[in-house]
């Protein structure tokens, strides 16, 4: 129970900051922070664990925040969207898991590029999904059962919900067969095989996995923002955004997507106003410097490089036992 | 020397293009027996246990495993029918701990984690690695990481275990304490195939030997008559 602790803690820490900054600003920004690191840890079960890098993972986010929107279009609830969006998800996972896992490392990422955009393409041409425009959503009233609400403070707590359920849900699977299988995977292929491990089927697992967690928060997303169109959640850019919170926070660790998804939020949504008109674009610079720093440095992450700290109070409590 | 055959090899068949590796291998290793493999560089052995283990696919032949055929079952179903390799370059888990990467293996058989850990543990310490459950696999001197191969296909708990050179590259005295290990093991019923190039570690613990030449078997029969046949002579030394 012991492990469970942190996520406890972590949540209370995003209660009291959103209690005292209780201003939409900054509100929106823990919303998005909370999102961000929900995705990034879906990301990081297939892409940290596993070492299969996806860069794709935008079309899980997207079938979220799709099945909400044309659910809201046609006045169903948003909560059966949800189940659509995970369920839409869950199909294109397998069936883009089990061609593209035969292909190992780089071959696999490049898949999960064509895969990505050949999703964005398709729904740019369908009029059903809102073509190149998009979709706004229609407003209901505000209400749990609309999932819609006239303040943020609801969405922040949905979207709290949510990442303490992954987070839970990271650390059981860190701590039991699917985790050490996939580690395994990510070291060596062929020996986990050795030892009877079925690498597509663990792969398969944990690629559906994370994809749920980002259709979930691509439902929540949407329910938020109530407009939702294909550059702003199908986009490579955002596959990308995704694959860089996983890698800046640390791969392959429980609490690597939370700490990289606040820099990477933080630096996107304050650096920018802080320098006003002038200094776009310096927020990418800083956190592609940033990533260059990582890569070169701390190839584990900002997680990685605060990871012995742990180690050691761990491994003492263990003598002491 | 009768009893079942752990493992029988008829007819393997391995090429690249037009490179023949093996050219119709036969052999039969007998249950809880230890049966080795050895030949000169070249001769195919590491490409008859990748095909046995069904990390590569034969271009033909086949191969049983106590009565059931492996052609064409996957490497990693081979290992849960209960045969397990190691690899002659060792192939350890380089970012796990050494209770980790045993505990990997030992999940075969136990998909509940503290029960596979247990079992790891115990493992860990047959092989004489306990001391070092803690430390990174790529942080091992040779010699352990050889021990930590061994310890995972262990944890496997294989009914045969194919050993790709665990003793090539110990000190003699680790040599000695591997080949004990490997004799223990073969005392708890567990079938094993060795391939090595230590002729003289090899030959007093093995039950059976065959030996193979450019793909072909050219001897075998016990051990001590191995070393006395024309035709290994040859193989190893040219014709006089």
């Amino acid at each position: 129970m012991r492990r469970y602790l942190p996520v406890g803690a972590a949540a209370l820490v995003v209660v009291v900051l959103a209690l005292v900054f209780a201003n939409p600003v900054a509100l929106d920004v823990l919303f998005f922070m909370l999102i961000y690191a929900v995705l990034g840890q879906g990301w990081n079960w297939i892409s940290g664990y596993g070492g299969q890098v996806s860069f794709g993972h935008a079309l899980f986010f997207g079938c979220g925040a799709y099945a909400s929107a044309v659910f809201a279009l046609h006045s169903l609830s948003p909560w059966l969207a949800l189940v659509a969006g995970v369920a839409v998800a869950l199909v294109l996972a397998v069936g883009i898991g089990l061609p593209c896992f035969t292909l190992r490392k780089h071959y696999f990422s490049i898949a999960t590029i064509a895969v990505a955009a050949i999703g964005e393409i398709v729904v740019r041409n369908t009029d059903f999904l809102g073509g190149s425009s998009g979709i706004e959503m229609p407003i209901e009233p505000s209400s749990l059962a609309n999932l819609q609400f006239s303040y943020k403070l609801p969405y922040v707590a949905l979207a709290l919900l949510l990442f303490v359920a992954v987070q839970a849900a990271t650390l059981y699977f860190e701590d039991s067969r699917i985790g050490y299988y996939l580690r395994a995977i990510r070291a060596n292929q062929d020996a986990a095989a050795s030892v009877g491990i079925d690498g597509r089927r663990w792969k398969l697992v944990a690629f559906a996995g994370g994809a749920c967690f980002c259709a979930l928060a691509g439902s929540l997303y949407a329910q938020s923002t109530l407009f939702v169109d294909p550059e702003s959640v199908l986009s490579l850019g955002i596959s990308i955004a995704i694959a860089l919170v996983g890698v800046v926070g640390g791969v392959g660790s429980v609490w690597g997507p939370a700490l990289g998804a606040v820099i990477y939020i933080f630096l996107s949504k304050y650096v920018a106003a802080l320098l006003g008109g002038s200094g776009r674009g310096i927020d990418l610079i800083i956190y592609g410097g940033l990533i260059v720093l990582v890569a070169a440095v701390r190839p584990g992450g900002l997680a990685g490089a605060l990871a012995p700290l742990f180690r050691k109070r761990k491994l003492a409590r263990r003598k002491l036992a | 020397m009768s009893g079942e055959n752990a493992l029988a090899v008829r007819g393997l068949q391995m090429r690249y293009g037009a490179l023949r590796v093996l050219e119709g291998l036969d052999f039969d290793a007998r249950a809880g027996r230890i049966t080795a493999l050895i030949g000169p560089n070249g001769a195919g052995k590491s490409t008859a246990f990748a095909c046995i283990a069904g990390a590569t696919r034969a271009t033909a032949g086949s191969v049983r495993l106590f009565g059931r055929e492996l052609a064409g079952v996957p490497a990693y179903a081979v290992a849960r029918l209960g045969l397990v390799r190691t690899y002659q370059i060792v192939q350890t888990f380089a970012d796990m701990t050494v209770l980790e990467a045993v505990t990997v293996g030992a999940l075969l058989r136990h998909p509940r984690l503290d029960v596979a850990r247990d079992a790891a543990l115990q493992v860990l310490e047959r092989v004489g690695l306990a001391r070092r459950a803690d430390v990174l696999g790529k942080a091992l001197t040779i010699a352990d990481k050889k021990r930590l191969e061994l310890a995972r296909a262990l944890a496997a708990e294989p009914r045969v275990l194919l050993l790709d050179e665990v003793l090539a590259g110990l000190t003699p005295a680790e040599g000695r304490a591997a080949v004990e290990l490997v004799r223990g093991i073969a005392n708890d019923g567990i079938s094993i195939v060795m391939v090595e190039h230590v002729m003289e570690t090899l030959i007093p613990l093995a039950d059976h030997v065959i030996v193979l030449s450019a793909g072909r078997c050219i001897f075998d029969g016990l051990a001590a008559a191995a070393l006395a046949d024309p035709a290994v002579i040859e193989a190893y030394l040219g014709r006089p």
